[in-house]
């Protein structure tokens, strides 16, 4: 791959710039992997390991912790389920199946037939608060059925089967077929007609409700398969000529015979020999790692809009199938390339010029953390969940929960396509500065690593050093040090004093209740010491900052 | 049917579809121009600069949309239909308009009907809520190739410049429309309420000016360090989003969230309603340089008890509407203001068997005033029961090209999509010169 990936360098006349440094390294491959920064601790064993092959290691361990299964879940709930729809969909029965597909390793092939073939009662039922708990148990209390989560991906489509077929040929296989839903595709050879053939296939199942009447919170239903269209699209007019439609595979495979058209697409789709399946999850996963598909944006793989590096793609493709379709061969192989192990920096001003954008990933490209990726990583640079802790809230998951609600809208990032520029807005820039998730983290109360780190016997010095490799996960370097001391005994100076009443309710109390706000609350009652404040201006420019708040 | 789009709380609010479309709205594929944010706007003005020459000048300046979440009942409200079988109980009054009569429940409006423009002949295929509100929104369609920015978002990218202190484009007790493909910085800076500050704008209390220019120092510091070693375009990005940011922090026109500047004479002229202080809300944002407000008034929804139910939503919407009309008015801001007032569709004149109205995309009504637009007219008429349009229909792309080409953007205003095709404001929409003074 390194070298296919070098002779596009020489081809385009760019220089690459120069190898990421260790700590840059660690942090970057633990938020790609495991989407989380190191812990402090693991950053300075891995600074000082001397063995050639730490980097691959640390890709090892990443892919064994079980952040790993957390992120992977999140990263497939967002591409998979997006804004969750309908009564009938569980979403956390879903993130179920996904947690345990992804901790037993099911390679993609199986992982994708089983999601486009599943059958099945979706919920354990309830009301929505509760179903978080409820899918912990993956059976029904009640009938002592088992649940299979992967249902809810086909019922959240239910009202428009049309959109999961384009759904799963873009993501599964990098087509974008309902380009032609409307009319003949212009500028691809796909016809309305290719469309509706496809999109036929998906119309084979039927909605058998368990919970029959009216019912609170989800209604636990189960999806069966048909042998003909569901009826109830044939008084859709949309969906009339779908529905009448011979189903069809892309590539003209006439599907009508098959005893399951479900299962018969699927496995069509997830053949070892289609070349699309594998593919399209090769260019995810680089734009993932990379910061910019072989074919960006990553679900939209056509003659017209050709790959950077094709033969980089076509290598990685073939391996990914070799492989059995192992994801985590696949990271691995991505992750332990020269190219992905690229600094952020600048380069020369030829490559500058020859690539400004560098598309040919000559040096790496950022990313912002995704809002999963942040949470987790403010909670780990900071204790949060130890400060939550010692404020006597027990349930740290339900707080995460109720977190991940409230800033998945206000960061949401589109993984999927390439972003030349920042895309922030100015809310989410004032929740960062002015809002309570950092400024409990960048605050002193009790669990917070600050107030762990004054408690230890130790010099300032080494104080701005632990937190910069907590936050950073990078030591701080000697100017850095020597500027933030003169901060710190600048502030002997009384700075920042309690004004009680000084700030003005917000909206928030008419919003969704912030679950974070009583702990802001008191840690601005704090009566804190001038050196304390000062090392809590230091965590919070820290985290305010886009070293942290970028993948680099 | 599906629920209405409103979340009981806004910042739990649903992005949009994934995918493709979603990604529409993250970056705009003009020839790669759009580097920062700053030169986005730039970029923006002279990407449309070449036409701008023969525009003729626009009357508007700023835009407010009353946006009536869920589909008002027209028969009710703006299109009365009285002594028919679905006409329902109230009584049609006539205004000082000639040949516009409204609903005995709007009053107020009735005595400012010279200067509405009543649209009774709005037509739409799109009876689902969130089809219709995206439709309504946008000129456009759902259509799982491109998010469409809403009127919103292309005023604030036309209209906004780069050193305004407040958003171009505010929405008060709803998410409205987001600006899709012209990028996120363009969608609304969203309130949940009027009269009281947006939320996170000032510090916690333990932050005072100095301490927090303290902080601004050190973060300034980290950035100019990282930005210097990654020579990133993102991070510059970053860094002037958070200028804006401070900018509006500091900036004394943030003074427009606080309602306890106004008498108490004016507050309750507008009624003592949220949806009152939003309007208020929105002419005080007007006069401090917002370009588009949208002001919710949820609930109009009415599949059941839709009379005892419409005529509490008319409590709050005939004040708060005749209010703005008459305050903005009094300050000469009436003719640089376009006011527009709608829903997704209308309902149906049958009434159902919960005394209800479902929902009704044939025919409609929607409510313009100011910005140019002539007073005291109806525009196009329904059938005797309100059923179907009559005369003069007015689809919705019409309705929202009339407003954008009030404040300066003509319909055939083009820009290349992410996909590589042109886009124009509104899907086939014109300018309806028939009801301009």
């Amino acid at each position: 791959v390194d070298a296919l990936v070098a002779a596009e360098w020489t081809r385009a006349g760019v220089a690459p710039a120069p190898a990421v440094d260790d700590a840059t390294f660690f942090r970057r491959v633990t938020v790609d992997v495991a989407g989380t920064i190191p812990r402090a601790e693991d950053v300075t064993a891995f600074l000082i390991d001397r063995a050639p092959d730490k980097r691959t290691r640390a890709v090892e361990a990443a892919l064994a912790s079980p952040e790993y299964v957390d992120h992977w879940t999140d990263y497939w709930d967002d591409v998979l389920m997006g804004a969750p729809r309908g009564q009938d969909v569980d979403r956390d029965a879903f993130r179920a199946w996904l947690h345990d597909e992804i901790a037993s390793g099911t390679p993609w092939n199986r992982f994708v037939y089983d999601l486009l073939t599943a059958s099945g009662q979706n919920s354990a039922g309830g009301a929505r608060r509760d179903a978080r708990a409820r899918a912990e148990t993956r059976t029904d209390p009640e009938t002592g059925a088992r649940i299979h989560g992967a249902v809810n991906f086909t019922l959240q489509y239910q009202e428009a089967p049309q959109d999961l077929a384009g759904m799963a040929s873009r993501t599964f296989l990098g087509v974008q077929i309902q380009c032609a839903q409307c009319h003949d595709h212009k500028t691809e050879k796909w016809t309305q007609d290719d469309f509706r053939r496809f999109a036929s296939t998906f119309l084979r199942t039927r909605i058998v409700p368990v919970d029959r009447g009216k019912t609170m919170g989800i209604r636990r239903v189960e999806l069966e398969d048909l042998d003909r269209p569901a009826p109830r699209y044939d008084k859709v007019a949309d969906l009339r000529p779908i529905a009448d439609a011979r189903p069809t595979a892309l590539d003209g495979t006439d599907l009508t015979t098959a005893p399951n058209v479900r299962a018969a697409l699927a496995g069509w789709m997830t053949a070892r020999d289609r070349e699309w399946f594998a593919r399209a999850m090769v260019n995810r996963m680089w734009g993932h790692f990379l910061g910019r598909g072989f074919v960006d944006p990553v679900d939209d793989m056509r003659p017209s809009n050709p790959a950077t590096a094709e033969a980089v793609l076509r290598a990685l493709a073939a391996d990914f199938v070799a492989s059995g379709f192992d994801t985590k061969h696949l990271i691995r192989v991505i992750t332990g390339t020269a190219v992905y192990q690229r600094a952020a920096s600048a380069v020369d001003d030829a490559t500058a010029k020859a690539d400004p954008d560098a598309h040919l990933w000559e040096r790496f490209r950022m990313t912002p953390l995704g809002p999963d990726e942040l949470l987790r990583a403010l909670s780990r640079a900071t204790g949060l969940d130890a400060i939550v802790a010692r404020a006597g809230r027990p349930d740290m998951e339900q707080l995460r929960f109720q977190l991940r609600r409230r800033y998945t809208f206000l960061f949401d990032v589109d993984e999927d396509a390439d972003r030349g520029e920042y895309d922030g807005t100015i809310t989410q820039a004032l929740a960062l500065l002015n809002g309570s998730l950092v400024a409990t983290g960048a605050s002193s109360l009790p669990g917070s690593a600050i107030a762990e780190m004054l408690a230890r016997p130790s010099d300032d010095a080494t104080r701005v050093q632990s937190l910069f490799l907590r936050i950073l996960s990078r030591p701080a370097r000697d100017t850095e040090v020597s500027e933030l001391m003169a901060t710190l005994n600048d502030a002997s100076r009384p700075i920042g004093a309690v004004e009680p009443g000084s700030r003005k309710k917000g909206d928030e109390r008419i919003r969704a209740p912030d679950p974070l706000r009583g702990l802001e609350r008191r840690a601005a009652a704090a009566r804190a010491d001038s050196r304390t404040r000062a090392f809590e201006d230091i965590a919070w420019a820290l985290l305010n900052s886009s070293e942290f708040l970028f993948n680099h | 049917m599906s629920p209405p789009r409103l979340p009981k709380s806004v910042d739990a609010g649903v992005p949009g579809a994934r995918g493709v479309s979603r990604r529409a709205a993250l970056h705009l594929g003009v020839g790669g121009v759009f580097g920062s944010i700053a030169s986005r706007w730039l970029a923006t003005q002279s990407a449309w600069g070449a036409e701008a020459a023969h525009t003729p000048p626009s009357p508007a300046k700023a835009c407010i949309v009353l946006w009536l979440n869920g589909g008002p009942s027209h028969v009710d409200t703006f299109d009365p239909k009285p002594g028919r079988s679905g006409g329902g109980p109230f009584k049609a009054v006539a205004t000082r308009a000639p040949g516009l009569s409204l609903c005995e429940h709007l009053p107020r409006l009735g005595d400012i009907a010279d200067r509405l423009c009543v649209i009774r002949g709005m037509t739409s295929k799109e009876g689902n809520h969130q089809r219709a509100q995206y439709f309504v929104h946008t000129g456009y369609a759902p259509n799982p190739t491109v998010v469409h920015p809403s009127i919103g978002g292309w005023i604030s990218a036309r209209l906004g410049r780069p050193e305004d202190e407040l958003p171009a484009f505010v929405s008060i007790g709803g998410p409205s429309q987001g600006a899709g493909f012209l990028g996120v910085q363009h969608g609304p800076f969203v309130l949940a309420k009027a009269g009281a500050p947006p939320a996170d704008l000032a510090p916690p209390a333990n932050v005072d000016a100095a301490r927090f220019e303290r902080r601004r120092a050190l973060l300034d510091g980290f950035e100019s360090r990282f930005a210097a070693q990654t020579a990133d375009p993102k991070v510059d990005g970053r860094r002037q989003v958070y200028t804006q940011t401070f900018r509006l922090m500091q900036s004394p026109k943030t003074r427009a969230f606080d309602l306890a500047d106004e008498s108490a004479a004016t507050v309750s002229s507008y009624g003592d309603s949220d949806f009152g202080r939003g309007c208020l809300l929105a002419r005080r944002l007007v006069e401090s340089g917002v370009r588009c407000v949208e002001v919710v008034l949820d609930g109009w929804d009415t599949h059941q008890n839709n009379f005892e139910r419409t005529k509490v939503l008319m409590a709050a919407l005939d004040p708060a509407f005749s209010a703005l009309l008459r305050d903005l008015r009094e300050r000469s801001l009436l003719g640089s203001t376009l006011v527009a007032c709608m829903g997704e569709f209308g309902r149906t004149p049958r009434i159902n068997g919960a005394d209800g109205r479902d929902h009704h995309p044939q025919a409609w009504s929607a409510v313009l005033a100011g910005g140019g637009i002539r007073g005291g007219i109806v525009h196009g008429a329904t059938d005797a029961d309100g059923e179907q349009v009559a005369s003069a229909p007015t689809r919705v792309p019409d309705l929202l090209a009339t407003i954008t080409s009030q404040l300066g953007i003509p319909p055939d205003l083009s820009l290349i999509t992410p996909i590589g095709r042109p886009l124009t404001v509104t899907d086939g929409g014109r300018a309806m010169r028939e009801i301009l003074a």
